[in-house]
């Protein structure tokens, strides 16, 4: 009930808005849901008790496999509680933003929240597939029409990359319905499923396909940077915020439980692939001249650690994965409001173009430095947290030695691409200010930026110096992952 | 069998309201719609009545099975459809209305015979039937060349097929010495290796995919598609590929074909997939991408038809049936947006039509959804079944080209759907009578519930 409550408030918050369309009204009634859903979700963490939870367990289309059953085990519900934490920033991060149609954008974000929220408390491989497609269609609309420059051709790119790794998996989870005996599709008899090692060998592709493009991972990572770029701020928040772990948790799902087998065959290549990704994207972020595509390529580095951590495939590696998803959502949303925040008050993101921000507003400057620690992964934080279990656990994998020395460069490349970027920002003589934008006119952080950052920046660093309360929610289900694979 | 004799009045019925003078003046599809609807309600009350009767009727020529009789309802509510869609679309005109309700209703007996056929001289009298009044209903618009093009393009290569699918008859007749099902299905047992019989298999299957457009025997259809009135184009992309498909699978599941003759299918939904959904990519005029799109559906739809598993029958009900309601819609929401252009039938005529109106607009966006098929829309739904179906025949690669091809299906909706919503420089005005909109909803309604329910018809 308490699940089906957490899809509905949003789905139907986002519904109103769209026909009544209160110009005015649209941020507030949209926080007020977000909010609510956080609150739940919270309650939610609070109260479990471990193991793996089923709330709903219903027939929908019996001989297809389909049915509504839904709950969540430590991982889901840490994806739960990271998209309704998460969501409430990236509905008010809307509020300096000039934009069109403030009601539509937001029942569109409403309604990709109860989406992610369906994808992340699935226990059926057709339901979680539905919801997954569906979490396309408000964001295709998002960027499609509130989107930057040429976003017609990105935005469908976007679709059609997303769409070809969905379609892989929608094979994929056809092939195993038809091979369980019950043609069942939930998580649990798939999961029981004992495939032989030719098949699975393939059928990895098929599964892996769809959550490598969403992250994504080196090379099936074409789509993003412009995407990020292009994309509406809080569109960007979205999808480097919440909607990439939905990748994460489709691996946990799918790929290691139903083709065990599969993974270990693959393995060592896609842990170097999401290496070399990272290392290839750090590189580009430091030749960055754009803040935000520098935001962007940070991102697709760290996240191609996650995917590293994630399929070393031991308790370490899989704990700090989930632990880095958390803070890598709160760092990306942090990180890009500060873009929006520098944004707005020189007119531009060009870096070449910009310096000495920080003698005007240097409050703002203070900001942007507590995010930034967090983002080169600074003790202390929560990266920090997450990248030295991630590292530990390539560290324990076979060969592990130069994973985790590349790894580790990573954490290099940031410091080195983040500390120059905020000093082309930041300091400086203010002498490089566009043209036409006076620099007394710039003002320093105000109240509503200090509103947004100051709990985010809090939650890094309380998370960082006791990172207890996360860890705890996942280990339990991480070892009963584990345990069933070995 | 009443529903044949009744479909046979309603045509003359029809027919004589003309002849009376109440079908020759402006309005006159105010009476011959309601009437056509009363009839093909008629007849699918007769339908559910006999339900449980399915015993061989007309000498043997003709039996209904529970497959048979569903294929019927739908092809039947389908046509209620367009009928009310008739009444708007044949406001304006003045002459001939009525023969062109009582022509769809004539064609409508053939596609019933096709569903419900035991013998092939059945099955060629059903596509015949079927097929000679939408010769003249694709140049109903005897003004315009396009029309007169359609119609004598679609009867020449018609003509052709029937031919083919005679020859493929009398080469089966041949070797079995009947036209009957149930003695093919029994000799195909023992001889079912003779080199005439499979050929006879092969020229029947060429008749019948003709009148799906199956590749390669599709090139008439984007030409006949993009010429043929609006209202003949839905009729036989929804109506036509329901009946045909019926036929198919009686062929294919009651007269025990060879092997080859089911690696040929194969073949021909491979190949149809590929040509349907990349040719549709090039498309920028809204008939012509619909032709092609509905290519592509045939090819999914073969695909099912070489899964013998025993649920493709209702796999291929549920996905005609639902494939038709999204094609219905979309065709009527072009007429009203192709008005408010002029005539021009572009897929630009669609931009603004969110603007222009909210509801038609959000409508025809789940009807695109559900044709590319995008979850929680009947159209996955269908798609997913044929998946399943494949791989559960094993089918592993067919199935992994079909995925892909879905992929490419869903950008060219994709594109049509950004048109519908991008902002254009002056709104179109939309003119939406009363019952359009009704029929419109329905479907886009239908569509929804349907996919979120499959199983009341699966």
């Amino acid at each position: 009930m308490i699940l089906l409550l957490l899809i509905a408030i949003p789905f139907i918050t986002g519904l109103l808005l769209l026909v009544s369309r209160p110009p005015a009204q649209a941020r507030p009634i949209a926080m007020v849901a977000t909010i609510a859903c956080a609150v739940i979700a919270l309650a939610q963490c609070w109260q479990y008790p471990g193991g793996e939870l089923t709330f709903i367990e219903k027939d929908w289309v019996p001989d297809w496999g389909l049915r509504l059953k839904m709950g969540y085990d430590g991982i889901g519900l840490l994806m739960l509680m990271l998209t309704a934490v998460i969501f409430p920033f990236i509905i008010a991060a809307g509020a300096k933003e000039n934009q069109e149609n403030p009601a539509v954008v937001n029942a569109l974000l409403l309604f990709t929240q109860s989406f992610l929220f369906g994808v992340f408390s699935s226990q059926n491989a057709f339901l979680f597939y539905i919801f997954y497609e569906l979490s396309l269609v408000p964001l295709f609309f998002y960027l499609l029409f509130w989107g930057g420059a040429n976003r017609r051709a990105i935005t469908m790119r976007f679709f059609i990359y997303t769409l070809l790794g969905g379609l892989a998996l929608l094979f994929g989870i056809a092939y195993c319905v038809v091979q369980e005996p019950s043609h069942s599709a939930d998580f649990s008899a798939l999961h029981a499923l004992h495939l032989p090692y030719d098949t699975q060998v393939w059928l990895f592709w098929a599964l892996f396909l769809a959550f490598a493009v969403k992250l994504p991972i080196f090379p099936f990572h074409s789509w993003q940077p412009d995407t990020y770029t292009m994309a509406p701020l809080q569109g960007t928040m979205v999808l480097g915020g919440v909607l990439l772990k939905m990748g994460l948790f489709g691996i946990l799902r799918f790929v290691f439980p139903i083709v065990p087998l599969g993974t270990e065959h693959w393995r060592d290549l896609v842990v170097w692939l999401s290496i070399i990704g990272a290392i290839y994207a750090g590189w580009i972020a430091f030749r960055q001249t754009d803040l935000k595509r520098l935001v962007a390529y940070s991102s697709l580095s760290h996240v191609g650690i996650l995917c590293a951590g994630l399929f070393a495939w031991n308790t370490y590696g899989i704990t700090g994965s989930l632990y880095q998803a958390f803070a890598h959502a709160v760092l990306v949303v942090s990180m890009l409001y500060i873009v929006g925040a520098v944004q707005r008050r020189t007119g531009t993101t060009d870096l070449s173009v910009m310096g000495g921000l920080k003698l005007k507003s240097p409050r703002l400057a203070a900001l942007f430095f507590l995010v930034m620690i967090n983002a080169v992964a600074l003790p202390l934080t929560q990266s920090f947290v997450g990248e030295w279990l991630m590292f530990n656990g390539l560290w324990q994998m076979e060969g592990g030695l130069w994973m985790t020395v590349a790894a580790v460069s990573t954490i290099i490349l940031g410091a080195v691409y983040m500390l120059y970027a905020y000093q082309r920002v930041m300091l400086g003589p203010d002498t490089r200010v566009r043209p036409g934008v006076l620099l007394s006119e710039i003002a320093d952080a105000d109240q509503a930026d200090h509103l947004f950052l100051v709990p985010l920046i809090a939650i890094t660093l309380v998370l960082g110096f006791f990172p207890a309360p996360v860890l705890n929610l996942v280990q339990g289900s991480v070892q009963t992952l584990l345990s069933s694979l070995h | 069998m009443s529903v044949l004799i009744l479909l046979s009045v309603l045509g003359v019925v029809l027919l004589y309201i003309g002849l009376s003078g109440a079908g020759s003046r402006a309005g006159a599809s105010s009476i011959l719609a309601p009437i056509g609807v009363l009839g093909v309600v008629g007849a699918v009350a007769l339908l559910l009545r006999d339900f449980y009767i399915n015993i061989p009727e007309y000498g043997h020529m003709l039996a209904f099975s529970d497959m048979s009789r569903w294929f019927s309802i739908g092809i039947l509510v389908i046509t209620g459809l367009i009928f009310l869609f008739g009444l708007d679309y044949y406001a304006k005109e003045e002459k001939n209305v009525a023969e062109q309700f009582a022509l769809i209703a004539f064609s409508l007996v053939g596609a019933v015979m096709l569903t419900s056929y035991m013998n092939l001289l059945s099955l060629f009298l059903g596509i015949e039937v079927l097929s000679i009044p939408l010769y003249i209903l694709a140049g109903g618009k005897r003004h315009s060349f396009r029309s007169s093009e359609a119609s004598f393009k679609y009867f020449l290569m018609g003509s052709f097929a029937s031919a083919f699918l005679l020859m493929g008859i009398a080469l089966i007749y041949g070797v079995c010495a009947s036209f009957e099902l149930s003695k093919i299905t029994e000799v195909a047992a023992t001889s079912g290796g003779n080199i005439l019989f499979i050929l006879g298999g092969f020229f029947v299957l060429v008749g019948l995919t003709f009148k799906v457009a199956a590749v390669p025997f599709h090139f008439w259809s984007p030409d006949v598609y993009e010429g043929a009135p609006t209202l003949v184009t839905a009729y036989m992309s929804t109506v036509v590929k329901m009946a045909a498909f019926a036929g198919l699978l009686r062929f294919v599941g009651m007269s025990g074909m060879p092997q080859s003759v089911g690696q040929a299918l194969v073949m021909i939904a491979a190949v149809t997939l590929v040509l349907g959904n990349i040719i549709a990519l090039r498309q920028s005029h809204f008939k012509r991408l619909m032709a092609y799109s509905s290519i592509a559906h045939s090819g999914f739809l073969i695909m099912a038809l070489v899964s013998s598993a025993p649920d493709n029958e209702r796999a291929i009900l549920y996905y005609t049936f639902t494939y038709s309601l999204a094609t219905l819609g979309l065709f009527m929401v072009m007429t009203i947006a192709k008005r408010a252009a002029n005539g021009d039938e572009h897929i630009r005529i669609f931009r603004g039509l969110f603007r222009a109106n909210p509801w038609i607009g959000i409508v025809a966006l789940l009807l695109l959804l559900s044709l590319a098929g995008i979850p929680l829309t009947a159209g996955f739904m269908a798609k997913f079944k044929v998946f399943q179906l494949a791989l559960g025949q094993g089918h592993l690669k067919l199935t992994a080209l079909a995925v892909t091809m879905a992929l490419v299906g869903i950008y060219y909706y994709a594109v049509v759907i950004r048109e519908a919503f991008s902002p254009s420089e002056q709104a179109p005005v939309l003119v939406v009578s009363p019952v359009n909109l009704l029929v419109i909803s329905l479907c886009g309604i239908a569509v929804v519930v349907l996919g979120v329910m499959p199983q009341w018809v699966l």
